[in-house]
């Protein structure tokens, strides 16, 4: 750890942590819901598990992301973080508006909009959050000695989503325009902006784990983003297919969303070749493991399993089914956990001074999570399949076609344990580790910033 | 292959050029939509009914437009197809139709906030949603029903209520019993102390009591004893 500021990224790191297994914990009561067991019905009714599952999620993402911040902005742009205070005060807001947020969904105080279920109010103190994040890393990236592109790819990225957040907070009197514009937010995030902070991150990883040179992996990175924006601005069309705009978007939307997986395929592409060509070995292998996987995933899950149900006709039947859950499960996954994942693991022995990497405690947290959530995108595919075929193409009852599907429930909960042994797993790994300590300044020798000579 | 600045440009082009292309069809959208005879229906009821919709989070269950939760039914044409009559009564009180099933939030609506919300389902219903919901495509037809009984006209409420669960002559739902021949089985005073309160009856029986006055349970049990 060169700069001292970049401790406070474990304490973003640390939140994200707590907030992921709450997050997993609201997945088993829709689990068990789906299975029958609603037992919890009177006190978190489904509508409120989900809203806390997915908000939980979106929060601890970008709690990463901006850890992530944290720790490479100060690397990248060689300065210490603008206001170390304003990060702790930044960090504390988003908790607070976070636990406010989850609260109140379960005494029915929300603004329910899919993703975007947080009130209104809540919304305003979010938005200074935002900005309060930004301004504190910008004045850093401002002032740094060094401006590199992944440290750039990164602000942008971070800049945009907090940008697109607004178009969410305007309100519409019609269901199609409500739509609409709720897809700029949450499409334009998960297959636009995020897209570019999981680049930078990963493009930062790659310079540090493989040991090729800068130059090389970030024109690469331009290439990537620049498939990303060409292909998912207008791939936005896909969700537009059947709310009640013009028939063009079916055309547009199809096309644009075919060539979607193209920029996960060259991100996959882009970190296995890098690994191949690694000049170094670098010694925190797990960290590799999870960089080059959250690579891979990202493109089965977004990238194929996205293709599998936007063309038109295929969505046709698959819109507003159980194929979304499937193919949402993996693409955040792979995408954005996995990359959130990775950059933890190759933080935490700079940040603490302690090298725990390559145990099999680490090593079983990325096997069996990664297992675990195959498993589940597994489960609802068979569950989401016979959906679509019993109830869009038979015609048979929605209540009657999800007694039909319950048992493949069962598959999903016993793959999401196999899944949770391994985050439960990746958390006593942290937990391990320890706190941040000054002392792990300047031990730069032994942080694994280094060529060594064989893989311990 | 690229330079860095190359790809640098590659990156910056593609985005401004799909951003304005985006821009500008984002503009055509809306033009259609506030031109579509749908924006001249948009009543003040509708627009409540939404903010009715949004503020219980119904997303979190169902879907509309195929948007939301997949954990309770698709209700983009639930105006077509249960009716207006149908969603009153089981908003009332959801668990009362469906007992022993997936269950929904009693919210406790008044008959305005209802009446907003069937305003606001009838609303989306009658959307151009190029072909969304598909119609399935491998419906069996049955027929069940005998032929004598087809001079037999369904009271009112029965077409609004009852087919929602139960089937004649295979037209109607699954979730009870079809009743083409429920006639052979019971008389007109037991279907109408049967109407009257089921539970009483058959205590824990699916079968909920709904709000029926006296003269449609009497229609309801002449009809229904025809069915032989």
């Amino acid at each position: 750890m060169k700069y001292k500021s970049q401790k406070i990224a474990y304490w973003f790191f640390a939140t994200c942590m707590l907030l992921l297994s709450l997050q997993i914990v609201y997945g088993f009561i829709m689990g068990f819901a789906r299975m029958g067991f609603d037992g919890l019905h009177d006190w978190i009714p489904f509508n409120a598990a989900r809203a806390t599952h997915t908000n939980l999620l979106v929060v601890w993402l970008l709690t990463g992301f901006m850890g992530a911040a944290h720790y490479i902005i100060p690397d990248e742009s060689e300065s210490e973080i603008y206001s170390v205070r304003l990060a702790y005060i930044q960090l504390l807001s988003l908790i607070v508006v976070g636990v406010v947020s989850i609260i109140g969904f379960h005494f029915n105080v929300w603004e329910g909009r899919k993703f975007l279920e947080i009130p209104r109010p809540l919304d305003y103190l979010v938005v200074i959050n935002v900005l309060l994040f930004l301004f504190n890393i910008g004045m850093t990236v401002w002032k740094g000695k060094k401006h590199t592109t992944t440290g750039l790819v990164l602000y942008f990225g971070l800049f945009s989503a907090a940008l697109l957040y607004l178009p969410g907070m305007i309100e519409f009197n019609s269901q199609t325009v409500d739509s609409y514009f709720r897809w700029w937010v949450v499409h334009l995030w998960v297959e636009g902006v995020w897209e570019l902070i999981m680049g930078g991150i990963l493009s930062f990883l790659l310079i540090k784990l493989t040991g090729v040179d800068r130059e090389v992996i970030e024109k690469w990175l331009y290439v990537i983003v620049g498939l990303t924006f060409l292909s998912g601005i207008l791939g936005t069309g896909h969700h537009y297919y059947y709310i009640g705009v013009p028939e063009y978007w079916k055309w547009i939307g199809g096309f644009f969303s075919m060539l979607e997986p193209l920029a996960f395929l060259a991100m996959a592409m882009f970190a296995v070749s890098m690994y191949r060509k690694s000049g170094r070995n670098h010694p925190n292998t797990i960290s590799l493991y999870w960089t080059i996987g959250s690579a891979i995933m990202s493109f089965v899950g977004a990238g194929f399993l996205g293709f599998a149900h936007t063309l038109p006709q295929v969505n046709l039947y698959t819109h507003g089914t159980l194929i979304t859950a499937m193919h949402g499960h993996l693409a955040f996954w792979g995408a954005y956990a996995m990359i959130v994942l990775a950059i933890i693991t190759y933080s935490m022995p700079l940040l603490t001074g302690r090298k725990l990497w390559n145990n099999s405690i680490g090593l079983f947290a990325f096997w069996a999570s990664n297992i675990g959530m195959l498993g589940m995108t597994g489960a609802f595919a068979v569950a989401g399949i016979a959906q679509v075929y019993l109830e869009r193409k038979f015609g048979l009852d929605f209540l009657v076609v999800q007694k039909e599907i319950q048992v493949h429930f069962l598959g999903l909960v016993l793959a999401a344990l196999v899944f949770t042994s391994g985050i439960v797993a990746f958390i006593w790994n942290f937990i391990k580790f320890g706190t941040p300590t000054d002392e792990a300044v300047g031990a730069e020798a032994a942080s694994g910033d280094i060529s060594l000579s064989s893989r311990s | 292959m690229l330079t860095k600045f190359q790809a640098k440009l590659f990156f910056l082009i593609g985005t401004f050029l799909f951003s304005a292309i985006f821009l500008f069809l984002t503009f055509d959208s809306l033009r259609y939509v506030y031109s579509n005879p749908s924006a001249k229906t948009l009543s003040d009821e509708v627009i409540r009914g939404k903010a009715l919709w949004e503020k219980n989070n119904c997303m979190g269950c169902h879907t509309i437009l195929g948007e939301g939760a997949y954990y309770a039914p698709e209700l983009t044409k639930v105006y077509e197809r249960r009716g207006p009559e149908w969603i009153r009564i089981f908003l009332k009180d959801p668990q009362a139709m469906y007992p022993g099933e997936r269950k929904m939030v009693k919210y406790d609506f008044t008959e305005a906030q209802i009446g907003d919300l069937i305003a606001f389902l009838k609303w989306n219903g009658e959307l151009d949603l190029k072909g969304f919901p598909p119609k399935p495509e491998f419906k069996p037809e049955t027929q069940t029903v005998s032929a004598n009984n087809v001079s037999i006209s369904q009271p009112e409420k029965f077409k609004q209520i009852c087919v929602a669960c139960h089937a004649v002559g295979g037209a109607g739902g699954n979730v009870g019993p079809a009743l083409d021949t429920v006639g052979k089985k019971f008389d007109i005073a037991y279907l109408e102390n049967w109407l009257r309160d089921p539970q009483k009856i058959k205590p824990g029986t699916a079968m909920p009591k709904l709000p029926l006055s006296e003269s449609e349970i009497k229609d309801l049990s002449a009809y229904l004893s025809q069915l032989k």
